[in-house]
């Protein structure tokens, strides 16, 4: 059950085309519907590295497309290399979740998008008004915002700017990988062996279907939920005094800030957004498509191979066996006793799930 | 033109041969009595009876747990409600695969075949705690 | 309204309760007619704790202990003290009771202990009595009184019948849904020292009573069920404010008799059904009662959890933490004079999770 988690609160429509195979159908917000100039205006906007204070930072930069939309770093770096202390999520079919980031503390891609523009280890900008200045009298932005909104000059505001980046978001959606057209096209071979005891692994012994969600018709590959699977275990506040540390320093700087400057801090996971004690250290389930593009893995990027992961998950949320077992561990976390090859068939099985 | 005759000669000793015998020995096919119900009612309360020692013993896994620690009277389980979308496991299944799944998970158990007596037994002793419930596949 | 210290510290209270968060709760000192203060304090329940062989215990059991107590010590402001409910162990061994008592023993602060049927019948409670805390008992407490029952005791011709072993009577009275168990009984003995211990309290003085069984008549094959529930609660009648706090029963249970609220607490190990969902047999579950969210058994800790207790005013308000789950709070309506859920109350704010058939 989604806990904080806020679907938009204006009307959701299904758009009509077809999704690709194996996904639902894509959620677009009645306030925002999606259009060719729109898509285009959101690209530019994308990719433009004038809207960080150093000239040098799109989104872009730790969402590229050839590196599968992250950027192949444990945790991203902004402005000057600045380092944040959490793992670029992909955009691709980010459309269909519920909540943006790893604690998702933004409801919606229009809200996330705002964010990193003013956080001071990513774009660091002191506020949005650089932007709006650059957009306002860009001639080639006049056009596209005049073209995508009808508005120009003081009347496209920052909300224009995250509709439009949102819209080429929605377009960045993959299905169609070997596991959908084995799974739900029918074809035997699709794919290999290996793979296909690896299918057998995630649903039945390797238990990853109940958060990697996979339906009848459909799998989206993530819950939306956020579960503490004892990644950053080791930073997490054992105790009152570290946890009161942490909270003042949400309270004092702002989420977006604080976990994204301070180890201990960004441990907190879902915490820092809705202070329940039920979810230190939780993070969002992200969705397993195209898992072995985006490599490191977990929200701090700690775990570099999907390997690692599977080992991660055997040892039930542990690095290794010997490692304490969290006290506040999700529930559907636990040792699984995979063997080898079925740790190996299952690694097989989510290099199945890139689509082409 | 003999045989013709030959031919419904043997035909007339097969009837008169049927019909005796139908006389000594009833039509089988859908003929069965009070004694053979009650026999039959019995032989299947062995088995609802082994199912429920099954289900309150500590043996099905390998962690001691046994079923009615979570499922008293088997409560809860739903057996009406299959096959039903099943979201522990992705996808539409029949009441065997969630046993099994509670067998593999909770119990830390190996799961058992569709037709493995031990299996059958189970759902007899399930499906007997909540008779007189409407069935109602699908539902959750 | 003129606005007096007191009305702004009261209406601020209420706000802060209404949103549950651990962080803010503001205690309010009554004058010196009412010496009743407001405070918080926790309840910790039905641990389970199950031996598989040796030192191996069943980790399911053992983890939902473990989060409670961690999560516990993370609570701010700091509770006055903490209970455990009873059945801290499953079969009442001694290696149950010491490996439940070791995770125990990393909880911050004073912990007054209620006997579960599991810890009780392999030995009679002996080895609680002598290790861990006595049977029933009283204290008091910033101006409320505490008292503590053996509510899971049971008629003598079946504690005594000719068992083969202590530990047949054990596993007998473990069964949850045994044909041949034993209704759950305070006895005529207890009965007696709770009426001579209440002479002594001030009928304006709010009365907690801790037991483990419902003392009510719920469901008998389950023993959600106190046979001489009726006797208990005539004792309990005369004073104002009176709740009593249950384990057992692993689920949210809340009900008002009279002048009694009566609050179940959640398991740390697994939840139960409702009564109603074994379909063969009535059963009276308090129609007040809003049930908690159907569990997940994927996620082992779905339907368990502590809770935390804000004694304001001297009535309980209930705040279940839930991992995995939604928090719940039953809070004291003084308009009404009962528990009500502080979001679920009314039927029409039913969830569909909250259908138990």
């Amino acid at each position: 059950m989604l806990r904080g988690g806020v679907i938009a609160a204006t009307l959701v429509t299904c758009v009509a085309f077809a999704a690709p195979l194996g996904l639902p159908p894509l959620p677009v917000p009645a306030d925002n519907p999606i259009t060719p100039e729109k898509v285009k205006l959101g690209d530019k906007l994308f990719h433009d590295k004038r809207f960080s204070s150093t000239g040098e930072v799109s989104c872009s930069t730790c969402h590229e497309r050839e590196k599968g939309f992250t950027d192949g770093l444990p945790v991203s770096e902004g402005i000057n290399k600045l380092k944040g202390t959490r793992n670029a999520p992909t955009v691709i079919n980010a459309a269909y979740l519920h909540t943006q980031f790893w604690d998702g503390r933004e409801p919606t891609l229009e809200a996330q998008s705002a964010g990193p523009f003013i956080n001071p280890v990513e774009m660091a900008l002191p506020n949005h008004e650089p932007i709006l200045k650059i957009v306002r009298t860009d001639p080639e932005y006049v056009d596209l915002f005049q073209k995508a909104f009808a508005k120009t000059g003081n009347r496209v505001t920052m909300k224009e700017v995250e509709q439009a980046i949102a819209s080429f978001e929605r377009t960045l959606i993959a299905g169609n990988s070997p596991f959908d057209r084995y799974f739900y096209g029918g074809d035997k071979k699709a794919m290999s062996p290996a793979a296909i005891r690896g299918l057998d692994v995630f649903i039945n012994q390797g238990r990853c279907v109940s958060c990697h969600v996979i339906e009848q018709t459909q799998a989206l590959f993530t819950d939306n939920r956020f579960h503490m699977i004892g990644s950053g275990a080791k930073q997490m506040p054992k105790n009152l005094d570290d946890l009161a540390v942490a909270v003042e320093d949400v309270k004092k700087r702002g989420t977006d800030i604080a976990v994204l400057s301070n180890e201990k801090t960004s441990s907190l996971g879902r915490y820092a957004v809705t202070r329940d004690l039920t979810d230190i250290g939780a993070f969002k389930t992200p969705t397993l498509r195209n898992i072995a593009l985006t490599a490191p893995y977990l929200h701090d990027g700690s775990l570099k191979t999907l390997e690692e992961v599977v080992q991660f998950y055997n040892n039930g949320g542990r690095e290794k066996e010997t490692d304490p077992v969290p006290e506040l561990l999700s529930g559907g976390i636990r040792p699984l006793n995979l063997s080898k090859e079925q740790e190996a068939d299952l690694v097989e099985f989510l290099k199945a799930l890139t689509s082409p | 033109m003999r045989d013709i005759r030959r031919y419904f000669g043997v035909l007339l000793i097969m009837l008169i041969v049927t019909a005796a015998l139908a006389m000594k020995f009833p039509a089988q096919a859908d003929e069965f009595t009070k004694e053979d119900v009650a026999r039959w009612t019995k032989e299947f309360t062995t088995v609802v009876n082994e199912g429920s020692r099954l289900f309150h013993s500590s043996t099905l896994g390998k962690n001691k747990v046994s079923c009615d620690q979570c499922h008293p009277n088997a409560a809860n389980t739903h057996p009406e409600t299959y096959p039903k979308f099943q979201k522990q496991i992705g996808k539409v299944i029949t009441l065997f695969e969630m046993v099994n799944w509670c067998l593999r998970n909770p119990l830390e158990g190996d799961p058992l075949a569709a037709d493995d007596p031990r299996m059958v037994a189970l759902l007899a002793y399930i499906l007997h705690e909540r008779r007189g419930v409407p069935l109602a596949p699908g539902k959750h | 309204m003129k606005m007096n210290r007191r009305t702004f510290l009261k209406t601020t209270g209420a706000a802060v309760v209404a949103s549950a968060l651990p962080m803010s709760l503001v205690r309010v000192a009554f004058g010196a007619k009412n010496p009743a203060q407001d405070f918080t304090f926790a309840y910790i329940s039905d641990a389970h704790i199950q031996q598989i062989e040796g030192s191996k215990f069943v980790r399911n059991w053992d983890m939902g202990l473990i989060r409670a107590i961690q999560e516990a010590n993370l609570l701010t402001p700091r509770p006055d003290f903490f209970f455990f409910g009873g059945d801290l162990a499953q079969l009442g061994k001694k290696e149950e009771l010491d490996h439940g008592l070791d995770i125990i023993s990393k909880l911050r602060g004073k912990v007054y202990y209620v006997i579960g049927e599991h810890d009780y019948y392999l030995d009679l409670g002996k080895y609680w009595e002598s290790k861990i805390s006595p049977l029933w008992y009283s204290f008091d407490h910033k101006g409320v009184h505490f008292v503590v029952l053996n509510s899971i005791l049971t008629y003598d011709k079946w504690t005594h019948k000719n068992w083969t072993t202590p530990m047949d009577r054990m596993l007998a009275m473990a069964r949850l849904d045994n044909p041949e168990g034993s209704p759950f009984l305070v006895g005529e003995k207890q009965r007696e020292w709770l009426k001579k211990d209440l002479e002594r309290v001030d009928k304006s003085t709010p009365i907690v009573l801790c037991s483990h069984s419902p003392i009510q008549k719920i469901y008998k094959g389950w023993n959600f069920w106190t046979d001489d529930a009726e006797s208990v609660q005539t004792l309990l009648k005369p004073f104002n404010k009176v709740t009593v706090i249950y384990g057992h029963v692993h689920q949210i249970q809340y009900n008002q008799v009279g002048n009694i609220s009566f609050h179940a607490v959640m398991a740390t190990a697994w939840p139960w059904p409702y009564p109603k969902s074994y379909v063969q047999d009535p059963s009276h579950l308090p129609k007040l009662t809003v049930p908690m969210n159907r569990a997940d058994p994927f996620f082992e800790r779905d339907a368990t959890g502590w809770q935390f207790i804000n004694l304001r005013t001297g009535n309980v308000d209930m705040h279940y933490q839930l991992p995995d789950n939604e928090n719940r709070s039953v809070v004291f309506n003084p308009k009404t004079g009962s528990p009500k859920d502080s979001k679920y109350q009314d039927v029409s704010r039913h969830i569909p999770p909250q259908n138990h058939y």
